[in-house]
């Protein structure tokens, strides 16, 4: 009896193949054994508990914009698709619940519809998942305004590695019936489970963004001044220093974003400028310069074979950039707000990463490698030994058989 | 609630061990540090959720990270439970001990160890009151957001246990959103660092965020890195005063479906204001009004009466009699009076209080409070609702006696009704009171066997032993 076979005798009612096509795009090393497309928070189940008494590997997709797997044993694929929809929108509640396969943009259409909207601009944002927005957690450069994905995520419906089915946090903002499982999903990269439906906490559109934009040669040279807008009276909803930029023509420039009413934006922008003690270039958000620069930022790097991402403390922002020059990345985007640093090129050294995360460490940061080409890669800064003692408890009691298969991003 | 007798009792620890024991915490502490007395463990018979007390056997006060893993280590190492306190204003019965169990207060542990404004970071030990870290970073133009009502006597140390929440949530989050780093001592005495501002990267899943509202269950957090915002340029605050709790209702939901952000929303019933006009907390709210709403907004100056402007339209095309405004600083503390007292004066006037607290989606809030007041009725208790109106967030208070025993049953059947009715609207138990025990019985309202068991996993995986705080939480 085939694989395929054996999954229909067990599995009723859920649509498998063992046809690669879908999935090669992915380039996933070895192909998987079987591709299964739930359409209910019940199939998820019961497609991973057969996995796990199969003791198949499994791996979630949903648009596959962000699967980076390693193959290392027998997998198959589940794929999200089938749970797409919008399942509850109260828009006087500014909460939206949506299956793990249906697109960000989906989600933000509906929003924008009803003039509210979800507050994250990670790479590619529109292209993903909810089920992938969700599971990588990806900072947002909109992070200083909005904060962390992580804090607006309000539920989630999550299937562990045997099929049981968690349905964690809520529909309310504010909730604390029980400890917050909910928390290391969000971010856990699917060590924890399958996420099979979001429900995600929404904001007003703002009356008006405006984006200011101030140019300079190098990123270093703006870290200062992007820096010192950290601590000025108004916080903008965005602190980037990036470059070089195609849409300025290859210059660098630190990119602030405000949202408000027209009156108190116009205040914030003087504020602003009053602080710096000069003016800056001045574009509507809605603008095609403003949109063009926000989405190259927002998607930078995508065309580089090599990128690192690092976290670090704000002020300890300049020290590493400079390791970062010295080790030849330099094209970057920095969110001087929340000390996070994404850098990129075609090919480095990995004696230069190397370095650059020590670098990062010794200012009390860390780096991860998000994309590498070839097989040199350079290690990632390590969690802390009790970090990873209790991660591996938390992980072995969610995915007691180890089918769970973290993608990368 | 849950019956008193439903907590746990631990192992039985003879009044030699118990000396045995306290000797080696005093040699850790300080003599002065150890409580055994009986006159003097009676403060520590309950926190604020008064209906339960049990007395522990001791109470050690240590003073730094090392002790504290010295003293669980000891208490470990003879099995006995551990109950974490703050200043013990939790409304949970989070600090209720256990007979033979000891607390390990935080009360002596109130610096604050380091206040970084480049990074806008502060480091505190865990018994430094909430207040008294925004007033330490007031000169540096900064301050911590998460404000509960009893932000100036409960500790941090207790706001990461509970997730606290508090008035202005509704726009800047619970206290989850705050906590970037933890020093932790483990129920075996092991000091762990979890996250840290600046390693962000490092690392998958989030444990600062699975800690914080863990109740005491997880570990003792010693150390705690707040990230700290900008004061706001500028405050606007209203009061709405409304015929009735659906019209205030009504002008909530314009408020916030017309694109405003404000820094809080909150309701006083009829019940309420009736209290607080009738005691010392006198603030001037008409006693015949429905409702009075507390309108507050923060941030840029220049937009921040525009912002008042279209609040009080929403209030007045939703029946408003009357839109009070604040102009001054005092004025902005009158305003807020009615709304922040009314707690002290509801408890002037019954011999007890139930601070209930429930979350449901905002636009289910009309019709919930108008069962809530059937309860009431059903029951013959005096119900009196204050709330987070902005984020659904309930705190339905039961006046009774506890000296009537069919009083008590009647709350507690009351309760139980109230809760059931919360989630059957898509709500939950509890949004920013905790579990305790006063929740365990409710859990099964919220999650089911399956994920009970995943919690009592999840806390086994930080404490194997079940040591820290048992009898909370999970039922």
């Amino acid at each position: 009896m085939t694989l395929l076979e054996r999954f229909r005798g067990a599995v009723s009612g859920v649509a498998a193949h063992d046809s690669f096509e879908a999935v090669g795009r992915l380039a996933l090393g070895e192909p998987p054994s079987l591709t299964a497309s739930p359409r209910s928070v019940e199939d998820v189940a019961a497609v991973m508990g057969w996995a796990a008494e199969e003791r198949l590997g499994v791996l979630p997709l949903g648009r596959g914009s962000e699967v980076r797997p390693v193959a290392d044993g027998p997998f198959i694929v589940l794929e999200t698709s089938g749970l797409s929809g919008i399942d509850e929108y109260q828009p006087a509640d500014l909460t939206i619940t949506a299956g793990a396969g249906a697109t960000f943009a989906s989600v933000d259409d509906a929003l924008r519809e009803n003039g509210q909207w979800a507050p994250f601009d990670p790479p590619r944002a529109r292209q993903r998942s909810m089920g992938g927005f969700v599971s990588t957690a990806d900072h947002s450069p909109l992070w200083a305004g909005y904060g962390a994905l992580k804090n607006h995520v309000l539920g989630a419906t999550v299937v562990t590695g045997d099929g049981r089915i968690l349905r964690l946090g809520g529909k309310v903002v504010k909730n604390v019936a029980g400890y917050d499982l909910l928390r290391p999903v969000v971010g856990g990269r699917g060590r924890l489970g399958v996420v099979a439906s979001v429900c995600l906490r929404a904001f007003p559109v703002p009356a008006e963004e405006r984006v200011l934009v101030v140019k300079g040669d190098s990123a270093l040279d703006l870290i200062e001044r992007a820096l010192a807008v950290g601590v000025a009276p108004v916080l903008p909803v965005s602190i980037v220093v990036a470059g070089p930029l195609m849409t300025l023509e290859g210059r660098s420039a630190m990119v602030l974003r405000l949202h408000g009413a027209g009156s108190t934006v116009d205040a914030d922008q003087a504020t602003i400028e009053q602080h710096l003690g000069s003016s800056s270039d001045v574009f509507d958000g809605a603008s095609g310069t403003a949109q063009s620069l926000l989405e190259e930022i927002r998607d930078f790097g995508g065309r580089e074979a090599c990128r690192v991402e690092l976290s670090v403390l704000p002020s300890r922002v300049g020290e590493v950039l400079r390791a970062a020059g010295a080790a030849g990345l330099r094209s970057l985007v920095i969110d001087t707000y929340a000390g996070r640093i994404r850098a990129a090129a075609d090919r480095l050294d990995p004696t230069d990463v190397d370095a650059l995360r020590l670098a990062a460490e010794e200012a009390g940061g860390a780096l991860r490698v998000l994309d590498w080409a070839g097989s040199d890669r350079p290690s990632d800064t390590p969690c802390r030994a009790a970090e990873v003692r209790l991660s591996e408890r938390l992980v072995s009691i969610f995915d007691p058989g180890g089918v769970l298969w973290p993608t990368r991003s | 609630m849950a019956a008193p007798h439903d907590v746990r009792v631990s192992s039985l620890m003879n009044q030699t061990l118990v000396e045995t024991v306290a000797d080696r915490l005093r040699a850790i502490v300080g003599t002065e540090h150890v409580i055994t007395h009986p006159d003097r463990l009676v403060a520590y018979e309950s926190d604020g959720l008064t209906a339960y007390r049990v007395a522990p056997r001791a109470v050690v006060l240590p003073e730094t990270t090392d002790q504290v893993s010295k003293v669980l280590s000891v208490l470990h190492g003879e099995g006995v439970d551990v109950i974490p306190r703050g200043a013990g204003t939790g409304l949970s019965g989070g600090a209720l001990p256990t007979p033979d169990g000891v607390i390990v207060g935080t009360a002596r542990m109130n610096r604050i160890l380091s206040i970084d404004t480049k990074n806008r970071l502060a480091t505190v030990q865990p018994g430094l009151i909430n207040a008294r870290l925004t007033e330490a970073t007031a000169p540096y133009g900064l301050y911590y957001a998460p404000d509960p009502s009893s932000q100036s006597a409960c500790t941090l140390g207790g706001n990461v246990a509970e997730n606290s929440g508090g008035p202005h949530c509704l726009k800047y989050g619970v206290t989850a959103r705050y906590v970037t780093g933890l020093t932790v001592v483990m129920a075996d005495g092991e000091v762990v660092r979890l996250g840290g501002a600046g390693r962000e990267v490092a690392g998958d899943l989030d444990l600062v965020g699975l800690f914080v509202g863990s109740e005491g269950c997880f570990g003792i957090a010693t150390e705690i890195e707040v990230r700290l915002l900008p004061i706001a340029e500028g405050i606007r605050t209203l009061l709405g005063i409304f015929d009735s709790m659906e019209a205030a209702g009504h002008a909530v939901t314009d408020i916030m479906a017309s694109g405003l952000m404000p820094a809080a929303v909150e309701i006083v019933d009829h019940a309420t204001i009736v209290a607080v006009e009738a005691s010392v907390f006198a603030a001037g709210y008409p006693t015949d009004a429905g409702a009075a709403l507390v309108i507050e907004f923060d941030g840029t100056e220049a937009g921040l009466d525009a912002d008042a402007d279209r609040a009080e339209q929403c209030c007045l095309a939703a029946g408003a009699r009357e839109v009070r405004r604040a102009t001054s600083e005092e004025e902005r503390l009158g305003l807020w009076k009615g709304r922040k007292k009314a707690f002290g004066a509801m408890g002037r006037i019954a011999p007890d209080l139930l601070v209930q607290d429930a979350t449901v989606p905002r636009t289910r809030l009309p019709e919930v409070l108008a069962r809530i007041a059937k309860i009431g009725d059903e029951y013959d208790l005096k119900i009196a609702n204050v709330f987070h109106a902005g984020d659904g967030n309930l705190h339905p208070n039961i006046l009774f006696d506890r000296q009537n025993p069919d009083e008590l049953d009647r709350v507690e059947k009351a309760s139980r009704e109230i809760m059931e009715l919360c989630v059957s609207v898509g709500g939950t138990i509890t949004g920013e009171h905790g579990v305790g025990v006063d929740k365990r019985g409710y859990m099964p309202l919220v999650h089911n066997a399956v994920e009970l068991e995943m919690l009592r996993r999840v806390r086994w995986v930080f404490d194997p032993h079940g040591n820290l705080n048992p009898g909370k939480v999970v039922p």
